[in-house]
């Protein structure tokens, strides 16, 4: 046995075992990136540094053996720092999105090339799903929200943006699906929400309550829910029955509706604070109700709620929607009933909400060549038109034809990238180290199941070493250090490289230059609630 | 002509049938094939895996790896420009340019549209004395200007079609021997014609019936006089000739000796007078020095050398296995076999304090120590002969001149540790290493020296050669072991180290050529003897290839603690063309640059790492105020940049990001905040690479910032000090001008017009800087401003 301390803790492991390993048993995670367990242990990435306390140098923690005697510091702002410059390193050469711009244009952050693949796929009802993963109205939000993903797109200057706004209310257009999958299989926590109000926030925040587990009552003033989506937008641009449709879906999730009941002070401190455990502010326009029938003041130095928990000063009260700001789109207030459902999750301590991932890598604008190569994934048609018009619809056809349009800006490893992972929990700056020039993008979409975008790829060689132990062909590295890169040997497809290793190499690639066509969901969903990565990491000093 | 197919095939078998087929073979038969078609064919390439263990995807990341391997075929000729340190602190970015305007290449392309010319950069040439050089095949031409480019070319295409150019000449032998004439055929000698010189001289010989022997000897480490020619005569100093051109060489030897025949005095005469007139008239064009003659070139530049390593120097020819014997060559082996244990081999060694000459200067002792504990039956030696530093030729010289020296260096070695097997790493760019190295194991195993039983011993010790395929991070030991397995030349992490774990996973001592070359005379004259030598801490002496801007370069050994200002005054000369000294630039890429104001510094591992610079490999050259240190850090630092193998992070991309900095500040488009992050970055690459030339890479940015940091400052200011970068200057017509119109008719880019009899004017619109007006301008009425 080897004996050695790590960050001032002593550990004992047996010989052949790395620092990395040795770290690991003593819980202290580091981060690596071109290490796979298993694998020959060639470190490239430099990410798993660590500092050797005695001599003052780094070294990669994966592979350096246990030594005896060894004094490593994994944990101190000079490692954090070393590590967060491989980062940064590695991203000034990393041309790919995390997101599309089309979901970061989108106020609710839907996944929309996913839900485009779907439809694509004629798997309407998972595109149904992944779009109620950040909108609870897509039917109602189909016909009213002025689409800021569609003026994104990047199809927009090569023929005119994919409808992802009618695509987005086609998954929910049939009935038979609308009502299908509205509640997932949870446990109820017992808790009790009230939600003021039934305009978009209010019915967002009510849906998210309820697929949480939590029990949710919603009040209003008028007779019928809906607010501002009933009483101030005409039936000729929101039919009345499309209106209806989403909240009987909100109905059917068991929620109960108190309407014609007025939230007046009174009624509010005497009925709602004491009866429930949360409650959601969703009145919409000051103007309808001042805040100060809460209790709530606003002032100069501040604001009615947090920008990010929507918390206000009273405990358990939230508020979201127009109340926060007035003239929002519907989608943006129906995105903060999400939110706000979200934050009484943690207020009341039922949930751990998986840490989003917050940074992302975005590149711009696409050069000619560019668009050529996001083309190669897409249908060459011009935008799909509905034969009945706006208001009808596209057809399960014209929906896949459109869909198809879609040029897939987004990576396909949202939550398992691992350059995105640690790059959120390190905070690095992306644009530290940019090049004057960066590289163009390419895609190789040729493989029936994997796509491979080099410009992603960090060059650890997982994908060489795996696709060579068993292919005739394999993948190969070509050229020499800073244009080296990985490619098919005498200019062969990667479908003739990968005949058998595919799966492998997507699994064992550490960033999204290798994905399953098919992609993964993100995690940053209610629907999902261990964490899949640690929380942000905090230094110590 | 592309070959055919049936051809490919053909020549494919009959490689793969030669060097085998096992995946170590992979670059041999890279090799071959692109002897064969000067570049390598796709379908030999798929050939090779057909009929061997080669994989598609390791024939390709060989291939692509080494700078060495073509893909496209070459011209009918290779014009290779030298961008050594010398060459470029001397133009040589110039003359590459000049060269592609001449062949009108657009950028990217390398051969020109006829399809003659090849145009490539070498790293070095190791012909620095004569910077800036190019090579044309075979032909070096050297002290190029941009201005001078098409008459080279014009001249190159003259002497390669004709086909006399080349002869061999065999001379006839006499009765009496007068004496010796010793010519140096290194490679730079042979460089700046010492084979023309030779091959006239025997033509004489021939003609004369004077009968003295001709002896080729190796590099003298005069290369700042080359060629040089030695008389020897009996009874008499012997006599240099420096800087000796053919059509001087009759007179040289007829004023030695007296030839046969019907026009001996009238000869004698011819001489006399051409003698006086050359001492007494200046310029000369070849000068005479006695050996033991003071305040010479060559004595004051051979004074304060030692020589260890390159012993005999200028004396032995490098084949002459009878010469090394009698110069006590192999009895040091003979003492270690006969007298000494394994260990006291070992032991002598750490005794003598020698550290490895490959630049990071581990105890060699402690090296052969460690591979000899390793309880295993097959050991390996190797000698890294793979030297790419731009302006480091030690290497060669000592593979080139002393053979035997450095193979009884690696017996030795082998002796002490246990190993049975050595290695010759020699980059492919030395052929004449190579074939020498190659004749002298040749010599060896006929003569019992290698091979089965050594010397009668029962110690047995064989060695090949591998040629390295051009990559500069194979000198690093895990890369070059790497590469010797048939793979891509990629640094492994240490631990395991090559003594533990090395070539195919057996221990491994891998020391540099010059570390063997010192084994021998540690064990002849005892290791104190060598210890006595140097500093405390740095034993023995270092070889330096001395070169830039000093009146004399060349090759160089001196003792460790030796002051740069003794190299640069004593040795050198001083700084040429009346400048000021600047600074040295000390171990290539991987050292730093020492200022003017440690003149004082004495040289040894120590210290020269205490000021931010390093031993590396022995480059050593010298800076003067008309060099930009800015300029000379982005020199070095593209040098490594290009040559990171691409493995790790700091290095592939830090490297790049680092010389993207570096643009911009030459360019003056830099704020305050790049350079602290260009230093910053630095730092990190130092700490985060994974081998030493990631982790030494920023070193020549770290010690111009340490000691130039004005510099850097002035460049974002927009102005370059020294009027060196490009971005920064402009060039003026002053009134000096008498419009004589050379400038306008030679500009190549039509920025100046042609006005007879009228002050010329340059269009900084068309100018592209080439600086080829200010050369040929005959009343220097042009200046950079």
């Amino acid at each position: 046995m080897i004996k050695l301390t790590i960050d001032n803790t002593p550990v004992e492991v047996e010989e052949g075992t790395t620092v990395l390993q040795s770290a690991a048993v003593l819980g202290i995670e580091i981060p690596a990136m071109c290490y796979l367990e298993g694998h020959s242990c060639h470190p490239s990435c430099m990410v798993c540094m660590v500092k050797d306390a005695d001599k003052g140098s780094y070294f990669p923690s994966c592979a350096m053996p246990a030594a005896e005697g060894m004094n490593i510091i994994a944990s101190s702002p000079d490692v954090f720092d070393i590590r967060r410059d491989a980062l940064e390193l590695l991203l000034s050469d990393h041309v790919g999105d995390c997101e599309a711009p089309c979901t970061l244009s989108c106020p609710a952050g839907m996944d929309i090339p996913l839900m485009n693949r779907y439809i694509a796929n004629g798997e309407f009802d998972k595109a149904l799903d992944i779009v109620r993963n950040e909108i609870a109205l897509p039917l109602i939000l189909g016909y009213i929200c002025p689409a800021p993903c569609e003026k994104a797109c990047r199809r927009k200057p090569i023929d005119g943006a994919v409808s992802i706004c009618l695509l987005k209310r086609f998954t929910a257009q049939d009935t038979g699906r609308r009502l299908q999958n509205l509640m997932p299989d949870v446990a109820k926590t017992g808790k009790k929400i009230a939600v003021i109000g039934t305009g978009p926030a209010g019915l967002s925040a009510a849906f998210y309550l309820l697929r949480a587990g939590h029990d949710c009552t919603l009040f209003d003033k008028n007779e019928l829910a809906g607010g501002a989506m009933r009483y101030n937008i005409t039936e000729d641009k929101l039919p009345r029955e499309m209106l209806d449709a989403e909240i009987e879906c909100i109905s059917r999730m068991g929620a109960i509706f108190q309407l014609n009941q007025p939230v007046t002070p009174d009624f509010f401190e005497s009925v709602i604070i004491p009866r429930f455990d949360a409650v959601i502010l969703a009145t919409g326009n000051r103007n309808n109700q001042p805040v100060e029938d809460f209790g709530l003041t606003v002032g100069k130095d501040h604001e009615l709620a947090d920008k990010k928990t929507l918390k206000t000063q009273r405990p358990g009260v939230f508020a979201c929607g127009n109340m926060i700001r007035e003239h929002e789109m519907a989608v943006r207030a129906a995105a903060q009933g999400r939110i706000a459902a979200t934050e009484v999750g943690t207020y009341l301590n039922t949930h751990v909400v998986k840490a989003k991932i917050h940074f992302n890598s975005s590149f711009g604008h696409l050069t000619k060549p560019e668009q050529e190569e996001y083309l190669k994934e897409s249908s060459p048609v011009i935008p799909v038109e509905p034969f009945g018009g706006f208001i009808a619809g596209y057809s399960e056809a014209q929906a896949i034809a459109e869909a198809r349009r879609c040029l897939h800006c987004d990576c396909r490893k949202p939550s398992s990238c691992k350059l995105r992972i640690y790059a959120d929990q390190y905070s690095v700056n992306r644009k530290k180290h940019l090049g004057p020039e960066r590289n163009p993008f390419t895609k190789s979409v040729h493989h029936n199941l994997i796509v491979y975008e080099p410009e992603k790829c960090i060059r650890c060689g997982l994908c060489v070493e795996i696709s060579t132990r068993e292919e005739s062909l394999g993948l190969t590295y070509i050229g020499r250090g800073f244009d080296v890169r990985i490619g098919v040997p005498f200019d062969e497809t990667v479908s003739a490289a990968l005949k058998k290793t595919a799966e492998a190499c997507v699994k064992a690639c550490p960033t999204g230059a290798m994905a399953f066509k098919e992609q993964e969901e993100r995690a940053s969903t209610l629907k999902g609630i261990t964490l899949d990565h640690p929380q942000p990491l905090t230094q110590k000093t | 002509m592309l070959p055919s197919p049936e051809n490919i095939i053909q020549t494919v078998e009959q490689i793969v049938a030669k060097r085998g087929r096992s995946v170590d073979a992979a670059i041999p038969i890279l090799q071959d094939i692109q002897q064969e078609f000067n570049y390598l064919p796709e379908e030999a390439l798929k050939h090779v895996c057909k009929i061997t263990e080669i994989t598609p995807s390791r024939i390709t990341g060989i291939a692509t790896f080494y700078t060495q391997f073509r893909h496209k075929p070459s011209g009918k000729h290779i014009i290779r420009v030298c961008t050594g340190t010398a060459c470029h602190v001397k133009g040589a970015s110039r003359v590459f340019d000049a060269i592609s305007r001449e062949l009108k290449l657009t950028i990217g392309e390398e051969t020109d549209p006829e399809g003659l010319f090849t145009l490539e950069k070498v790293a070095c040439l190791g012909c620095c004395t004569l910077a800036p050089v190019i090579k044309i095949d075979d032909i070096t031409y050297g002290h190029i200007l941009p201005e001078k480019v098409s008459e080279i070319m014009r001249d190159f295409l003259t002497k390669s079609r004709n086909p006399n150019h080349k002869k061999a000449v065999v001379r006839s032998f006499t009765t009496e021997v007068m004496g010796e004439i010793r010519i140096g055929l290194g490679s730079c000698c042979v460089a700046s014609g010492s084979a023309e010189v030779k091959e006239e001289l025997e033509k004489i010989l021939r003609e004369t019936k004077i009968n003295v022997h001709v002896k080729q000897v190796g590099c003298v480490g005069v290369c700042n006089q080359v060629p040089i020619m030695e008389i020897i005569k009996p009874g008499q100093e012997p006599a240099f000739y420096a800087k000796i051109k053919p059509e001087e060489v009759k007179a040289v030897v007829l004023s030695h000796f007296r030839p046969e025949g019907f026009f001996n005095r009238l000869k004698n005469n011819f001489v006399n007078t051409f003698e006086n007139a050359v001492i007494e008239g200046e310029p000369t064009s070849f000068r005479k020095y006695a050996a033991e003659q003071r305040d010479t070139p060559i004595s004051e530049f051979l004074g304060p050398q030692m020589a260890i390593a390159s012993e005999n120097r200028g004396v032995v020819k490098p084949c002459d296995i009878n010469e090394y014997l009698e110069g006590g060559g192999f009895s040091a082996l003979k003492k270690c076999l006969n007298t000494l244990t394994p260990q006291q081999v070992v032991d002598e060694i750490t005794l003598s304090g020698l550290r490895g000459r490959g630049g990071a200067g581990f105890p060699t002792g402690r090296k052969w120590q460690m591979v000899k504990d390793q309880d295993n039956a097959v050991k390996y030696i190797i000698c890294n002969g793979d030297e790419g530093d731009p302006g480091a030729f030690m290497d060669r010289m000592l593979l080139e001149s002393y053979p035997f020296r450095i193979i009884e260096g690696m017996l030795i070695a082998g002796y002490a540790t246990g190993a049975a097997q050595g290695v010759f790493y020699i980059r492919a760019e030395y052929p004449l290493a190579v074939k020498r190295i190659n004749e002298a194991l040749l010599i060896c195993r006929e003569n019992g020296f290698i091979g089965t039983s050594v010397m009668n011993s029962g110690f047995s010790f064989d060695i090949r050669i591998f040629e390295g395929a051009g990559a500069f991070v194979c000198g690093e030991e895990t890369a070059l072991i790497a590469s010797i397995e048939g793979e891509r030349g990629i640094p492994r992490m240490r631990p395991p180290y090559p003594a533990v774990k090395g070539l195919w996973g057996k221990p491994t001592l891998v020391n540099n050529t010059e570390t063997f070359s010192l084994v021998s005379w540690i064990f002849r004259h005892g290791a104190e003897a060598f210890a006595k030598t140097g500093t405390s801490g740095s034993k023995g002496t270092k070889v330096f290839a001395l070169a830039g801007k000093v009146n004399r370069g060349g090759l160089i050994e001196v003792p460790m603690g030796i002051t740069i200002r003794q190299i640069v005054e004593e040795i050198g000369g001083g700084i040429a063309d009346d400048r000021k000294f600047k600074a040295v630039q000390i171990g290539g890429p991987s050292g730093g640059c020492i200022p003017a104001s440690m003149y004082d510094l004495p040289i040894d591992f120590e210290e020269l790492s205490k000021v931010g610079a390093m031993m590396g490999s022995g480059g050593l050259i010298v800076l003067d105020d008309s060099d930009c240190m800015v300029d000379i850090a982005h020199y070095f630092l593209s040098f490594t940049q290009d040559q990171s193998c691409g493995r790790c992070t700091f290095c592939r991309i830090g490297t790049t990001r680092m010389l993207e900095l570096l643009d911009k500040i030459r360019s003056g488009k830099a704020k305050t905040e790049d350079l602290t992050h260009l230093e910053k970055l630095a730092e990190s690459t130092r700490q985060g690479s994974l081998c030493g030339l990631g982790k030494t890479a920023p070193n020549p940015v770290l010690s111009t910032l340490r000691y130039f940091r004005h510099e850097y400052e002035a460049h974002m200011n927009g102005h370059c000090p020294s009027g060196k970068c490009l971005p920064l200057i402009t060039y003026k017509i002053t009134d000096d001008c008498i419009g004589c119109t050379k400038c306008a008719q030679r500009c190549p880019s039509e920025a100046i017009g042609f006005k007879p009899y009228e002050i010329h004017v340059i269009d900084m619109e068309k100018c592209i800087k080439c600086d080829i007006c200010r050369q040929v301008c005959p009343v220097d009425a042009v200046e950079v401003v």
